[in-house]
């Protein structure tokens, strides 16, 4: 089987492997780029918890290969707060609103939330509940994150406003 | 839910995935899928529903990506859209707004936020998803399928590329370039409506109609469906019943009804045929009325 | 005396100590664990739903490049595993075998293993397996069952477990004689547990005779224990770790055959082996739930209070069920919070060939469906409003303690005030006109209420106790370790508030072990919402012995009577003179390192431990009230608004309980529109991925509004558990707000899902 040479660079790192074709980025991520925090809940596409940022925009992590993402500059949960720890505004918004219980699906509505909020800048709260729609949970009735990302929209207008 | 092995081609051209796809069925065995936006194709390869032995990733042809504006067949313009460009690339492009309307609502159906990023227009066409948006679309407003292979091009009426269940005219070794779409006149009227279970599903009934008005009659009608039969299906027979109607002589009704019956909706886990039937009806009964009426409006 | 305890953190809102390492992308789940030199493995899997395995050529498997063993039953013989019925066990339970040996009983039994050096390469070669199996007609629902061919070849027939309460001539003369008798059918279909993290286990070996099993679990303790027991193994060889643990709703309480193949393969090939079930999988082979029918009959007198209820109910627990006899809580709970003299309750629990049933949140819910819809049935037949029906019937504080018919005593709890208060939020004259006027509009708004009291706790069996054992240590650090376990339910936060209230410190000070069974000692973790009462009255226990400690070591320094000792915040004084303080550190550097100052004769170190007894049950109740839509057009519901009453008691951390409600809300949700496990007549699962289950996404949710109620317990703390009630009291509440968004078509649905199909088969029905 014919391996594939690819440098990809995760979370500002700069990864080189040799990989299958077959193998998918979320497996990549997660086996061989130490990004265990990219979840894998269905393989198939349908509830997001393995959502990535990929050259800047949302994506599933398992409907695409490794091979593909050569050359991309990827984001996942693990880069997204500050070296010092600071949680990023949609983590701490997370926090604050009980968005997440058993954290699973956590990682994707985040990177969702993260990625919308850096490419659309002020988005409105419907806007925010809208890209929710790609994300399954279980645990939390969707309560919390529906909350934190009401407050997303208010607090990237009230930025905007002020600049 | 590991995809099975298979050897991956990075097209570099369209000449170079042409000629990935003629090796791949020169093989004995040789089956290639090509990977466009994947939001179909990866499942079906987790699942090991499909099992391929080539695939041809085509996402980095930059000639493949797009929206553009053409000549169209009978003097009038049309808009191409490149078979890679992604969901919301045709979602945010104003070309599409403005010249295929019923396309760019219909985007705003499809999927999620998260797989329009990836998933592409042309992906979508060539599979043929009989629930999906933009199979429906295409076959609705007479778009033109541009398939080429190593043997040349093929410009293929989306009227014969349905064939069957998941079965399309496109040959094993044809790449489907771009899909180009007619221009209705400016001031048509378009329905775009779906019936979903949840946000992003697929449709369990869905409903595309334009119109042309001309002098208060309809010059022009198309009339299609998704969700609707084992394919994407179209009313032409409605249509036929449309044209040349004045406005206030539409019965929205009984144009529902016959445009259902040609229809064949089946029974699957998500509805019964019965309720597929009985939704359109009514969702078009109104939405036409509603359409009609305020096409009226003085 | 001094105050050691005013309440600080119990109560409040504070934020989840584990949101960081989540939000963050550093929780360790089970999936996330590689040890060296791990294989993974795959099943494969039966694809007939009823037959016999005549061969199995596995050769071409085994000669795949990268696998390591192909294994079948015979090969796991050598273990002597059982796996093990938990839940019951008063009725006989069928044998099950790790691995499918001569008979398969349901598509998806796992009949052999393929490990390899990866997943997708134990993929490939399960797909070379090759298992010569006949096929025979399988009984698939419960009708099947009642009259098929036996599931189970030594049972004599598919009755896994019956009770057949004599006929009692007292309730028929009832029936006969009562003005009015109301009737009906409710189906409930099967449901999986789905939660977003699947099952999955890493098993090594550890050293001569241990083994290590990281696994999604509800309890590392528990797990340990069934571990030891089905592989006739110390359990003190045994540490099962399971740090963070990405749902579980009953499916995660016991590690059933497919982790028990991964152990056995990781004892086998003495290298550590992985098990992730695939979503597929997770779909077609883990324990399913529900899939009931219950007929129901309710005889009220002509002022409409309640005079018997009849109820006769049939369960399909499929082919391997992790409890055999599980309906005596959906028989004694049938009769509610209500006053009903004559009760009868028929019940049995069918085999077939299915995936066998698993403890799904609120395993008795059926009770809570069949008697509130029923309660709205007769109100409509009656013609009177529902919320009268239930003023009639429902108990109040002066009935308390209340002895139900069933024998079961209820106390300190709030039906009616709840019922109350969801009215009061409500509105109903107000929504009578709304839905009038909507109706008028073509627009089908209804609502719908239900009440209930839940059995929380459930001391009994392996859940009849909890442990904490809590130490300072010597730099002042509190650290408890616990038998509670978060699948989600977020105990090292609410734990941690309990224990900071009863030392008197702050509450980052404190942290909270659950992960790991070679710490702490047994306890059963998650199961019956049973943590914050066991779990909680374990860390008030162990710390009252704590404080107790460190009070006399303090009055021992500070020459004062240790009753006088205040501890706030970590500083320790005297009552009545501020000056006199020394700190926990200081204590703790006493305790550890110089033990010839403290008291004459204590030992040294600064930690206590206590087992709590937990109480059998401890009842918590609610009320809810929903309002949806159903779309005349389409016949789908949208649920427009939810209201939620309960009372567990007093609350550790109130939007903890209120995740608590919504979670289980919103799966009743799916589970009245929309959740479907489904199979073929040929016993073909027919919802295999998520596009075909549909579970609620964020736009098929509206915003939950809370009514708390407190009542405390009896139990220490006063806490109630509240984990489960969304889940029960939930589903009836959507179904008769579906009923009464339909009246004017004159039709109902009791057969859930109440699907887009079947409501608008009513609302077209009654077009005509």
């Amino acid at each position: 089987m014919t391996l594939h040479r690819i440098e990809i660079e995760v979370d500002g790192d700069v990864i080189a492997a040799e990989v299958e074709g077959r193998l998918t980025l979320g497996d990549f991520l997660r086996d061989r780029a130490g990004r265990t925090g990219v979840h894998l809940g269905c393989e198939h596409g349908v509830c997001g918890a393995c959502t990535i940022s990929f050259n800047g925009d949302a994506v599933r992590s398992c409907l695409m290969l490794a091979v593909q993402a050569d050359g991309a500059r990827i984001g996942t949960i693990q880069g997204l707060a500050e070296a010092d720890g600071t949680l990023h505004p949609v983590q701490a918004a997370m926090q604050a609103e009980y968005g997440l219980q058993c954290g699973f699906c956590t990682p994707g509505v985040v990177m969702t939330l993260a990625s919308v909020l850096e490419a659309e800048k002020t988005p409105s709260e419907e806007r925010l509940r809208d890209v929710l729609s790609g994300h399954l949970c279980r645990c939390t009735g969707y309560q919390g994150m529906l909350r934190a990302a009401k407050s997303l929209a208010i607090q990237a207008q009230t930025a905007a406003g002020d600049a | 839910m590991k995809p099975a092995p298979f050897d991956y081609v990075r097209a570099e051209s369209i000449p170079h995935a042409l000629e990935a796809l003629a090796g791949a069925g020169a093989d004995a065995d040789g089956d290639a899928s090509i990977l466009a936006g994947g939001q179909t194709l990866m499942p079906l390869l987790a699942l090991r529903m499909a099992t391929p032995s080539v695939i041809i990733d085509i996402n980095r042809i930059e000639a493949l990506a797009g929206v553009s504006r053409v000549a169209g067949h009978n003097g009038s313009g049309a808009t191409r859209i490149g078979a890679t460009t992604r969901q919301n690339h045709v979602l945010a492009n104003e070309l599409v707004k403005a010249h295929v309307p019923a396309l760019a609502k219909a985007t705003a159906f499809v999927g999620h936020h998260q797989t329009r990023n990836r998933g592409t227009l042309g992906g979508s066409v060539s599979l043929g998803e009989p629930a999906a948006e933009y199979p429906a679309i295409a076959l609705t407003l007479d778009a033109v399928i541009e398939a080429h292979s190593s043997e040349g091009i093929r410009r293929i009426d989306a009227l014969d590329f349905y064939l069957g269940a998941y079965s399309t005219a496109l040959l094993p070794d044809e790449l489907v370039v771009a899909v180009e779409y007619p221009d209705w006149p400016a001031d048509s009227v378009t329905i775009v409506h779906e019936v979903t279970r949840r946000a992003g599903d697929f449709a369990l009934v869905g409903l595309i109609c334009q119109l042309a008005i001309a002098e208060g009659k309809v010059s022009r009608a198309a009339i299609g469906w998704f969700g609707m039969g084992a394919t994407p299906m179209r009313s032409l027979a409605a249509e036929k019943a449309l044209k040349g109607v004045s406005l206030g002589d539409i019965d929205p009704r009984a144009v529902a009804e016959l445009a259902i019956s040609e229809t064949e909706p089946l029974e699957d886990k998500h509805a019964t045929a019965h309720y597929r039937r009985s939704v359109g009806t009514k969702l078009f009964t109104r939405l036409l009325s509603a359409a009609v009426a305020e096409r009226q409006k003085p | 005396m001094a105050q050691t305890t005013a309440a600080r953190f119990v109560g409040q809102r504070l934020p989840r100590k584990e949101d960081k390492r989540l939000l963050t992308g550093r929780g360790s789940y089970v999936a996330d664990v590689s040890l060296p030199g791990m294989v993974e493995l795959a099943f494969v899997r039966s694809q007939v739903a009823r037959g016999k395995i005549r061969g199995i050529d596995i050769e071409a498997a085994r000669a795949y490049p990268g696998v390591r063993a192909v294994l079948s039953a015979k090969d796991l013989d050598s273990l002597g595993a059982k796996c093990q019925i938990l839940h019951g066990g008063m009725a006989p339970a069928p044998h099950v075998d790790l691995l499918a040996r001569d008979n398969v009983r349901y598509v998806g039994e796992p009949i052999v293993m393929v490990i390899a050096d990866s997943r997708y390469i134990a993929e490939d070669a399960a797909g070379l397996v090759f298992v010569d199996c006949t096929m025979e007609d399988p009984v698939i629902t419960i009708d099947d069952a009642r009259d098929g061919p036996p599931v189970h070849p030594d049972f004599p027939t598919n009755v896994a477990d019956r009770n057949a309460p004599p006929e009692n001539p007292a309730l028929e003369a009832a029936f006969a004689s009562a003005a009015h008798v109301v009737e009906a059918t409710i189906r409930h279909q099967r449901q999986a547990h789905v939660p977003m993290e699947t099952r999955g286990v890493v098993a090594a070996r550890q050293g001569v005779d241990e083994l290590l099993v990281h696994l999604a679990c509800q309890s590392p303790h528990l797990s340990a224990h069934l571990l030891a027991n089905t592989f006739n193994l110390p359990q003190a060889n045994i540490r099962v770790i399971a740090k963070d643990v990405g749902g579980a709703f009953g499916l995660k309480v016991q590690p059933w055959r497919e982790e028990l193949c991964a152990v056995a393969a990781a004892l086998l090939l003495n290298r550590p082996v992985k098990w992730i079930e695939d979503r597929m999988e997770n779909l077609t082979s883990a324990g399913q739930a529900r899939e009931q029918e219950i007929h129901c009959r309710l005889a009220l007198d002509a002022n409409a209070r309640l005079l018997a209820a009849d109820y006769d109910y049939a369960c399909n627990i499929g082919a391997f069920p992790q409890g055999v006899d599980t309906n005596f809580l959906v028989e004694m709970f049938l009769p509610g919070p209500y006053h009903l003299p004559l009760y009868r309750c028929r019940n049995v629990n069918y085999y077939s060939n299915t995936v066998g049933q698993a403890a799904y949140r609120g395993p008795w819910a059926m009770e809570s469906l069949a008697r509130e819809t029923m309660m709205e049935l007769a109100a409509r037949q009656i013609g009177i409003t529902p919320e009268e029906l239930r003023r009639r019937n429902l108990i109040t504080a002066a009935d308390q303690p209340f002895s139900m018919v069933t024998g079961a005593v209820i106390d300190r709890v709030t039906p009616r005030e709840c019922f109350e208060a969801i009215l009061e939020k409500v509105d109903m004259a107000t929504f009578r006109v709304e839905q009038a006027e909507a109706r008028k509009a073509g627009r089908y708004l209804g609502i719908g209420f239900s009440v209930y009291i839940e059995p929380t706790t459930m001391g009994f069996g392996v859940l009849s106790s909890e442990f904490a054992h809590i130490r300072v240590d010597p730099t002042g650090a509190i650290i408890a370790n616990m038998g509670t376990h978060s699948q989600g339910h977020g105990t090292a936060t609410t734990m941690a508030q309990v224990i900071a209230d009863e030392l008197g410190v702050e509450y980052d000070r404190v942290t909270v072990h659950e992960d790991d069974s070679s710490r702490g000692a047994f306890g059963a973790g998650a199961g019956g919402s049973r943590q914050a009462v066991a779990g909680g009255g374990a860390a008030i226990k162990a710390s009252a012995l704590l404080a107790a400690k460190i009070k006399t070591i303090a009055g021992h320094m500070l020459n004062a009577n240790p009753e006088m000792i205040s501890m706030q915040g970590g500083r320790i004084t005297v009552e009545g003179e501020p000056e006199v303080s020394t700190t926990l550190e200081r204590i703790a550097a006493t305790a550890y390192a110089d033990p010839d100052r403290l008291p004459p004769g204590m030992e040294p170190g600064l930690e206590a431990q206590y087992r709590f007894r937990s109480p059998m049950f401890v009842f918590s109740n609610a009320a809810h009230a929903c309002i949806c839509e159903v779309d005349g057009e389409t016949g789908i519901t949208r649920v427009l608004r939810w209201i939620a009453a309960e009372d567990c008691g007093v609350m550790i951390n109130p939007s903890i309980v209120e995740g608590q409600i919504a979670g289980g809300v919103v799966q009743a949700i799916g589970g009245v529109l929309s959740e479907e496990i489904s199979y073929d007549a040929m016993g073909n699962p027919t919802a295999v991925t998520f596009k075909d289950y549909v579970i609620p996404s964020a736009h098929d949710v509206p915003q939950i509004e809370y009514i708390h109620l407190v009542t405390p317990s009896t139990s220490d703390g006063g806490f109630k558990g509240v984990g489960e009630g969304g889940a029960i009291v939930g589903p009836p509440a959507l179904v008769n707000a579906v009923a009464d968004a339909l009246a004017p078509f004159g039709g109902r649905c009791y057969d859930l899902p109440l699907t887009p199909s079947r409501l608008l088969a009513i609302i077209d029905g009654g077009e005509g």
